[in-house]
């Protein structure tokens, strides 16, 4: 095993000068105890990141890679769609998605994923924390990881959101802040697009709700004031939070968006939740999450795939169309990414099944090399010809591309907890 | 044992790695120079804490006052906090042994049983959902011996209505070889071979590869056979090292010791054939698999608890409890009980430890032993200038409550206090108290359960702000609850008594009394309303959300 990276300079000078450097935020950021215990992160490396973002498309059940980004045409594997050019030469994708076909500058593909687990509980718990899961330590998952490096403690806006407003295979991609522990939970949203108790009750007017906050935080500091302990401050930063959060409603409205913006995004369900999600990285939200399902097409797989793909291509290149215009691209990162792919050969009713061995995800925006493809699949599809890239490489490629060094540590108690699995690396040729 | 064993087992003995296993055992302290075995528990606990506080120079925080220990120790004990009425009763109580006599009042209730039942459900299944309440609720009615328990977990037996709840353990886990091992190696030995899994743990010599798969084998012919477990006679678990060599595993317990067993061939393609299609045919007639003649997980039991080898088993749950009570592991973390990473008493853990063992695994008794110290008394205020570190003990802890304990404090509290007054029959107030703790699983399903360096997070402070739910079911105003009594209560000082009493288990003090009242009067046009702000402030209060 490698020599344990230093990831702390070490000096208190350091310490003192970060927070220095985050000023009014350093009240917080420094009470943080059970934080400091756990990363403190480089001044640099703080300057570096400000300000990215990441959205997700979680394709939930396992998209297709050959009726999106690695079509097979003319094979026995490839189905009835055809492969179209792009805007970049040499880079062909299926006919399904000629609008991103249109846009594939800011675009890496990646198409030899191998992540070996095909099952969707297993393959979505890897492909939400880059690694397998592990018996003692509770990873937290790629949303967990960006709100505590990319977030603010104090943040006036949530800094994880998920929408999982279907039900097929939530159950496997929910949010897991592990040892990070609850603060970094995603704040979900499974019934609607507006998340639960972020709005005051009726019974109770806004002054009155305030001032009982206020009157809450004076009987609470007391009692804090000579006690100790690493959960006790958490308590009273999430209620100090409380207000702020509740006056980012708004973010989760769509009608707050000229109709105009609306048109173009679309009616569906998942079209509103990528203009929420663009509303919330605006407002300086880290990470949505925004899932769509349900991609399980066993049988039936290409008019599921013509139905869903179409639907992921249209959204998909308005919300890259859509950051891009507002400057919000160059800090944003979009990820299309599923628990697996799916199996070359079709099945008896005209279904393909799961497939962990051979597949495809794709990043566009932040820190991505645009107009790229890594890795190659045979012929087939069948097995990765070229650079097989596993879950904890792709992580590895994410936080690199964001400026977070992946080989840094977490430290739970006096255990040192890699960002991404020892073996994993960073594949450069995605990274601009 | 009632399970049958082949004519086969007679000729299987056990080889003992005698020269690692001295190495191995976690602590180096030998019996002979721990205080006497008949020292109460209590007194040993206090022995070694003051010794190492002495020998620091460490002044210990003074005890807690008797409305303090009162509520931690009900909390503790029956996952509760006292009602208004039993705080001034004990607080009043001029008695010198009432300490103990609460404590024996608190073990010896229904409740003890079942905040036990939620504390070992939260231990031993913490990503299941209640998969061993029914088992545990059994298990502890009868103070079933914690060894056997283990046995149980690992060995009931299908047929037998009392021990095939505790298959579930291994049920919900044998779907994952590799977790079923790190689980059992985390749960009851304290012990994570976890990263043993890929190579050599680079800081602990004993931690081998070998370590890890050693556990493994005994749980790799384990299967599920339609919702029954079953275990093959053959199967070996081979593995590659970091050099890249093809090892097979010998079956090695985390002592180092490794059992023989007899030999056994890969069965051929037909026997195997044959062995499916009848297990196929046990499947549909829900009848468990027969009993391997060499059961691997029956040797696992065997060593694990055979006198020098349970070492690792006792020092475990100690750990674990001590952790429960104190907030801090004599050991931390509490997975990392290996020889490099020494406990803060290691004769302390050494004492309670051979306790334990020689009190048949009695877990009542440790908890009440633990809980009857005055190192567990101590006051969770800290004015000095350094605070001491948490691994001494000088200073009372500050828990997160668990969501059980938090939302049945939360029912306790905003009950009318009347309801279960000095005046109502004792099993009244009991009926009552469970049925409060019975009507706080909605809420407690909405709070995290706290794990090492526990964040509360914002969802919590939202619903808790913002939840139709908590209005309905805390803040109503109804007259079985306090507000309805704090609304016909004219003195706004004793209104603001009867909820600090309620609420907080104690009187408010002078600062805190005056913001009160000035919350309530300024708001006399609502007072209504301002007596539920009220009430939800000090609810949502931290003192309200830990245990200290």
């Amino acid at each position: 095993m490698s020599k344990r990276r230093n990831w702390f300079c070490g000096s208190e000078e350091h310490r003192i000068s970060r927070r220095g450097f985050l000023g009014t935020a350093a009240a917080t950021a420094g009470s943080m105890s059970a934080l400091n215990l756990l990363r403190e992160p480089c001044l640099a490396a703080e300057l570096k990141k400000q300000d990215k973002r990441v959205i997700l498309l979680w394709l939930a059940g396992g998209a297709s890679q050959l009726e999106t980004w690695d079509p097979k045409p003319g094979r026995s594997t490839g189905g009835p769609f055809a492969a179209i050019p792009t805007s970049v030469p040499g880079i062909h994708i299926s006919e399904l998605m000629p609008k991103m076909a249109r846009r594939m500058e800011d675009t890496a593909i990646i198409r030899s994923l191998n992540t070996k687990d095909g099952s969707h509980g297993g393959g979505a718990r890897m492909m939400h924390l880059g690694r397998r899961d592990e018996a003692a330590v509770k990873y937290p998952d790629l949303g967990a990881v960006l709100a505590r490096e990319l977030g603010s403690a104090d943040s006036r806006v949530p800094d994880n959101v998920s929408f999982y407003t279907a039900t097929e295979g939530r159950g496997s991609a929910v949010g897991q802040a592990g040892f990070l522990g609850a603060r970094y939970l995603p704040m979900s949203l499974t019934t609607n697009s507006k998340p639960d108790n972020l709005a005051r009750l009726d019974s109770i007017s806004d002054l009155d709700h305030q001032q009982r906050h206020e009157l809450r935080e004076l009987l609470s500091n007391r009692f804090i004031e000579y006690r100790d302990s690493s959960s006790l401050r958490s308590h009273n930063e999430a209620y100090s939070r409380v207000r702020g959060l509740m006056s980012s409603d708004k973010l989760f409205d769509v009608s707050e968006e000229p109709q105009s913006i609306r048109d173009l995004y679309g009616p569906s369900l998942f079209a509103e939740q990528c203009l929420i999600a663009r509303r919330l990285v605006e407002a300086g939200t880290p990470f949505v999450k925004v899932s769509r399902a349900w991609w399980d097409s066993h049988g039936q797989n290409f008019e599921t795939h013509l139905e869903l793909v179409s639907e992921l291509d249209h959204v998909m290149s308005t919300l890259l169309d859509d950051l891009k215009q507002r400057g919000l691209l160059e800090n944003t990162m979009v990820i299309t990414l599923s628990e697996f792919g799916r199996t070359p050969k079709i099945n008896a009713s005209l279904g393909r099944d799961h497939f962990a061995s051979a597949w495809s995800c794709s990043l566009s925006g932040c820190g991505i090399n645009g107009g790229t493809v890594y890795g190659a699949t045979d012929e087939d599809g069948q097995t990765v010809k070229d650079g097989e890239v596993d879950a904890g490489d792709l992580f590895a490629t994410i936080y690199q591309a964001l400026g977070i060094d992946p080989h840094t540590e977490y430290h739970v108690g006096s255990r040192p907890i890699p960002l991404v699995h020892e073996k994993a690396s960073v594949v450069t040729d995605v990274l601009a | 044992m009632a399970r049958p064993r082949a004519l086969l087992m007679r000729f299987v003995y056990f080889t003992l790695a005698i020269a690692s296993m001295v190495l191995n055992v976690p602590s180096a302290i030998h019996g002979s120079e721990l205080l006497p075995e008949d020292q109460s528990i209590a007194e040993v606990v206090d022995h070694y804490i003051s010794a190492r506080l002495k020998q620091e120079r460490i002044d210990a925080a003074p005890p807690a006052n008797d409305a303090n220990v009162l509520r931690r120790t009900t909390l503790d004990l029956v996952g509760r906090i006292p009602t208004s009425s039993e705080t001034a009763s004990y607080v009043n109580d001029k008695d010198e042994y009432k300490r103990r006599n609460l404590i024996d009042r608190l073990i010896g209730s229904p409740a003890f049983v079942r905040h036990q039942v939620n504390e070992f459900d939260a231990l031993l299944m913490p990503d299941e959902k209640n998969r061993l309440r029914e088992y545990l609720l059994a298990a502890f009615t009868e103070n079933r011996p914690w060894d056997q328990m283990f046995r149980e977990m690992m060995l009931g037996q299908a047929d037998d209505p009392e021990q095939k709840g505790a298959l579930q353990f291994v049920k919900a886990r044998v779907g994952d070889t590799d977790r079923l091992t790190n689980d059992v190696s985390v749960t009851f030995f304290g012990v994570n071979v976890s990263c043993a899994q890929c190579h050599d743990h680079p800081d602990v010599y004993e931690w081998s590869q070998d370590r890890f798969y050693g556990m493994k084998s005994f749980f790799n012919r384990t299967f599920d056979n339609g919702g029954l477990l079953g275990e093959h006679e053959y199967g070996l678990v081979s593995y590659q090292t970091t050099e890249g060599e093809a090892r097979k595993a010998q079956l090695m317990f985390l002592t180092g010791a490794i059992l023989e067993e007899p030999e056994v061939a890969e069965p051929d393609d037909k026997t195997k054939k044959e062995e499916k299609e009848k297990l196929e045919e046990l499947k549909k007639q829900k009848q468990a698999p027969p009993a391997p003649s060499f059961s691997r997980r029956e040797q696992l039991v065997e060593i694990a608890l055979k006198s020098g080898e349970n070492d690792y088993f006792a020092k475990a749950i100690v750990n674990k409890l001590w952790n429960r009570f104190f907030g801090y592991g004599l050991v931390m973390p509490l997975d990392q009980m290996h020889p490099e990473n020494p406990a803060s008493h290691p004769e302390l853990l050494e004492w309670l430890s051979r306790d334990l063992v020689a009190h048949n695994y009695d877990l009542s008794r440790l908890v009440r032993g633990i809980v009857s110290s005055e190192a567990y008394c101590r006051s969770s205020v800290w004015k000095g200038s350094s605070r001491p570190h948490p691994d001494t003990f000088a200073v009372g802890s500050v828990r997160p409550l668990t969501p059980y304990q938090y939302a049945t404090l939360l029912r306790v509290a905003t009950a009318n206090p009347d309801s279960q007054s000095a005046d109502q029959k004792p099993e009244d107030v009991e009926a009552r108290l469970a049925s409060l703790e019975n009507a706080a699983r909605g809420i407690a399903g909405e709070i995290e359960y706290p794990g090492p360096e526990f964040q509360v997070g914002v969802a919590e402070a939202l619903f808790f702000s913002n939840s139709e739910r908590v209005r309905n079911d805390l803040l109503r105003d109804s007259n079985d609850m306090l507000i309805g009594k704090l609304k016909k209560t004219d003195d706004v000082n004793e209104l603001i008594s009867v909820a600090t009493m309620s609420i907080w288990n104690r009187l408010p003090d002078p600062e805190e009394e005056a913001a009160l009242v000035a919350y309530l009067q300024s708001r006399s046009d609502r007072r209504d309303e301002a007596i539920g702000q009220m009430v939800w402030a000090m609810l949502t209060s931290s003192e309200c959300r830990f245990n200290y």
